[in-house]
């Protein structure tokens, strides 16, 4: 087993280590989860359709976030921790050890809550997708290649800490500007906004364009996932490599 | 100086340094109103224009002051009231000759003060550029007390939720439960006269509804001064609540030990 | 066999407001293989971040290091499977798991074979007195426990070299003490080279041959232990009990520190007056019960350094 898998398996069993303290975090996070399904059947029952969206694929769309969102919080928690990582010298343990750093930090923490996202999403879609085997197939597709442009995206975020300071605020705005945007039918924003979704906040890598190709695969779509998700793999990657040469170890408290 | 008024202070002062982190509140707060402008635009074209009586300028004047009353408390406040009774540094807090939890909610208060300002002036101003001028500017006037009042109560709310820590050393599932609350019957995510009737009375029962709806009900073009009177009621209410259930809680570590 | 080597190592950090700060300002020194030293120094003297740089956790801002031949910063993983690290004030071991937990996932980590893995906790085991704790969840050992198994986390792949930074923060005397003793141990028994940084001047005294002394980000002393009580304070302590309390106690070339009752401490400069004239003196004048020579405690001849001008 690599040193990356078996640091995955033991960052589970220790979250696992406390059962009741996981299954009690997993089923808040469930709760909160169905909070927002009420939110969207209650929206719609008063709204009706929306720019050809019903409560049913708002939910698909929901289940997609989950289930990506699990993933790169859940399973890869330290995705949106490398900011607050970076500011408290916290990477020296990774550093230390004769590991790829990145690789090993994303396998090295599980948070029992966003697991909950994990365990529900692809419930739901079950519940609500019409689950055939081609609808299936494109949502796990498309959660694999969203969790990557997910976890790209706020690494390369987390990242900036390590260039300009501060505590990783920058990573918060930025983790949750695309989680907001991610939550939310594509077709609701307009010109401007819809092209910052597909560059630089690419929330709709993360839901819209999975979604779309659960709804009808289409080749040329699911390979431009596949490219955008080895792009933020490599922007995510380079911003922290790059970043290393000036981390400074929380060995300066005056900042 | 007064103790708690220090604390105000304190709270006020602190958060009006971080300039770091004020910018950041107003980055996320912009997205969320760009992300509802889109939403309920939609919303209200696919129904002619009108959603049981808002129009879209309309709504989205209560969106924006709604998201500000919420916003301006601290997010994981409850959970941090939590983690500070677990952890014993409420115990230790309890050595001074003040009020716990009064001088915790001032300097919170404090804090919230400092945050409002920032979002009440610049949120007005990215929803006039949105979706143009507030349906009524006396109402939008009005709904800035209303807005402090609806923040005020959640502060409260807080502190009594959070101090369930006191018997169950956390606090984490009052937290979600405590938001949620606030998200739907309080009228943040959808004003309430678009839930089904019987929701809607509910929601009119609750506390909740004071600290967001009530400031969305009044920027939204409704500057009736009944709905301050409603929030002061639910205040004062809230305030006891946190009193007693902050008096019970060090009671009982007194007994129990921390 | 040099193990390690800095040549003017540097490290400056820009601040966001101010002068940046020079956390280490030109620092030399060489360790050979085998050796047990003690990098000392008050807080922020920089020695935390030449640790770090030596580590390779840190990029230089100027300056020259290798660690077993490797650059570290340049190579740093392949230094890694050669260097143990032990950071007081972090764990490698998971909170929820047994410290056997943590040692299997190290052991996927360094790649040691299972039976080479085994054979060697089995030996740690014994040597560090620690067996019994292995199959023990983290959170329930005391952090003097909890040190040990941190200690054969440190040293289950064999480093050639091993960096403590301030490792016995937080532990008891008797534990303090019993760490240091285990230290001693590996150092002998596995020949790992030993560099450890701490503000505690008796890690010094039981762990350490040679001592460096850095404040400011400077090398201020680099010696011998024994050395360095010797030659830095002319100075020798005298503990006397007197027949009857003496009215006075006045000897040349020796100081009255301290009168109580029947008992005095003198302080004498043995550069002014060799002792053994001194003690001669004090005999012939007074009524002496007993007496006793102590060298200064290190403490002081430390915080005598730290006074020196940089």
């Amino acid at each position: 087993m690599t040193a990356v898998a078996a640091t995955l398996r033991t960052a589970i069993a220790n979250g696992l280590a406390n059962r009741n303290s996981f299954w009690f975090q997993v089923s808040l996070m469930v709760a909160n989860d169905i909070t927002w399904i009420i939110f969207w059947v209650l929206f719609f029952h008063q709204v009706g359709n929306l720019r050809g969206w019903d409560a049913h694929d708002v939910i698909v769309l929901f289940s997609i976030l989950l289930t990506t969102a699990g993933v790169a919080l859940g399973l890869c928690a330290n995705s949106r921790k490398i900011g607050q990582l970076s500011a408290d010298g916290a990477l020296d343990e990774t550093l230390t050890l004769p590991v790829p750093p990145l690789a090993h930090l994303l396998s090295t923490r599980v948070d029992a809550a966003n697991t909950g996202d994990l365990l529900l999403g692809p419930v739901v879609f079950l519940l609500a997708g019409n689950p055939s085997p081609e609808r299936a197939a494109m949502f796990l597709f498309g959660v694999v290649a969203g969790s990557v442009v997910l976890i790209g995206f706020l690494v390369a975020c987390g990242s900036l800490t390590l260039f300009v300071g501060g505590r990783g605020e920058q990573a918060d705005l930025g983790f949750n500007a695309i989680l907001i945007f991610a939550s939310y039918p594509l077709d609701l924003f307009g010109g401007a906004t819809k092209m910052l979704l597909f560059t630089a906040v690419p929330a709709a890598f993360v839901t819209g364009v999975p979604a779309r190709l659960v709804r009808n695969f289409d080749t040329p779509e699911a390979l431009l996932m596949v490219a955008v998700a080895a792009l933020f793999a490599l922007i995510g990657w380079g911003t922290f490599h790059l970043g290393l040469r000036h981390y400074s170890s929380g060995s300066i408290w005056i900042r | 100086m007064n103790p708690y008024l220090a604390g105000w202070r304190l709270g006020f002062l602190r958060t009006i340094r971080s300039p770091g982190d004020m910018s950041v509140r107003i980055g996320f707060f912009a997205i969320i109103l760009l992300v509802m402008t889109a939403l309920w635009t939609a919303a209200v074209d696919a129904n002619g224009g009108s959603l049981h009586g808002y129009t879209r300028t309309s709504l989205l004047w209560y969106v924006f002051a709604a998201q500000t009353a919420v916003l301006g408390v601290r997010p994981r406040s409850v959970e941090e009231i939590g983690d500070e009774i677990g952890s014993g540094t409420v115990a230790v807090q309890m050595l001074r000759p003040v009020s716990v939890v009064g001088l915790r909610m001032s300097i919170d208060t404090g804090e919230a003060c400092a945050r409002l300002i920032a979002s009440f002036t610049v949120g007005a101003l990215i929803t006039w550029l949105f979706v143009g001028a507030p349906p009524s500017l006396p109402a939008l006037a009005l709904a800035a007390p209303a807005v402090v009042l609806g923040c005020a109560a959640n502060i409260a709310s807080c502190h009594a939720f959070g101090g369930i820590a006191f018997w169950l050393l956390d606090a984490k599932a009052s937290w979600f439960f405590f938001q949620k609350l606030v998200f739907l019957p309080g009228g943040m995510l959808i004003p309430l006269e678009l839930l089904p009737r019987p929701l809607e009375l509910i929601s009119f029962a609750l506390p909740f509804a004071t600290m967001a709806y009530v400031p969305g009900r009044i920027a939204s073009g409704h500057p009736d001064p009944l709905l301050l009177l409603w929030q002061l009621g639910w205040l004062a209410v809230l305030l006891g609540m946190a009193g007693a259930v902050f008096a019970a809680g060090e009671r009982r570590l007194q007994v129990m030990g921390g | 066999m040099i193990a390690i080597e800095a040549r003017e190592l540097r490290k400056t950090f820009p601040v966001r407001r101010g002068e940046p700060v020079e956390a280490v300002a030109g620092i030399s020194f060489a360790v050979e293989a085998g050796e047990r030293l003690a990098y000392i120094g008050p807080n922020g003297a920089g020695k935390s971040t030449s640790i770090k740089m030596l580590t390779g956790i840190l990029h230089p801002t100027s300056g020259d290091a290798a660690v077993l031949g490797i650059v570290p910063w340049k190579k740093r993983r392949e230094l890694a499977a050669r260097i143990g690290t032990l950071f007081g004030q972090r764990s490698q071991l998971w909170y929820q798991l047994t410290p056997r937990q943590t040692f299997g996932l190290l052991g996927r980590i360094y790649r040691i074979p299972a039976d080479q893995e085994r054979r060697r906790l089995a030996r740690l085991g014994e040597l560090l007195d620690a067996t019994h704790l292995f199959h023990q969840p983290v959170r329930s050992l005391s952090l003097g426990q909890r040190m040990r198994c941190e200690l054969v986390a440190s040293m289950l792949h064999a480093p050639e070299v091993l960096f403590l930074d301030e490792p016995t923060i937080g532990l008891d005397l008797v534990a303090k003490a019993r760490f240091r003793d285990l230290i001693v141990r590996i150092n002998e028994e596995q020949g790992t080279t030993i560099l450890l940084t701490s503000h505690d001047v008796s890690d010094i005294e039981q762990v350490a041959r040679r001592v460096i002394v850095i404040n400011h980000g400077r090398l201020i002393y680099d010696d011998r232990v024994s050395v360095m009580r010797r030659a830095l304070l002319g100075t020798k302590m005298l503990d006397v009990r007197f027949e009857q309390p003496p009215a006075s106690v006045e000897v040349e070339g020796a100081r009255l520190v301290k009168l109580s009752g029947a008992g005095a401490k003198l302080v004498v400069d043995t550069g002014r007056r060799p002792i053994r004239s001194v003690l001669d003196d004090l005999l012939d004048r007074y009524d002496v019960v007993d007496i006793s020579v102590a060298d200064p405690p290190l403490e002081e001849i430390v915080s005598h350094i730290y006074a020196r001008p940089v």
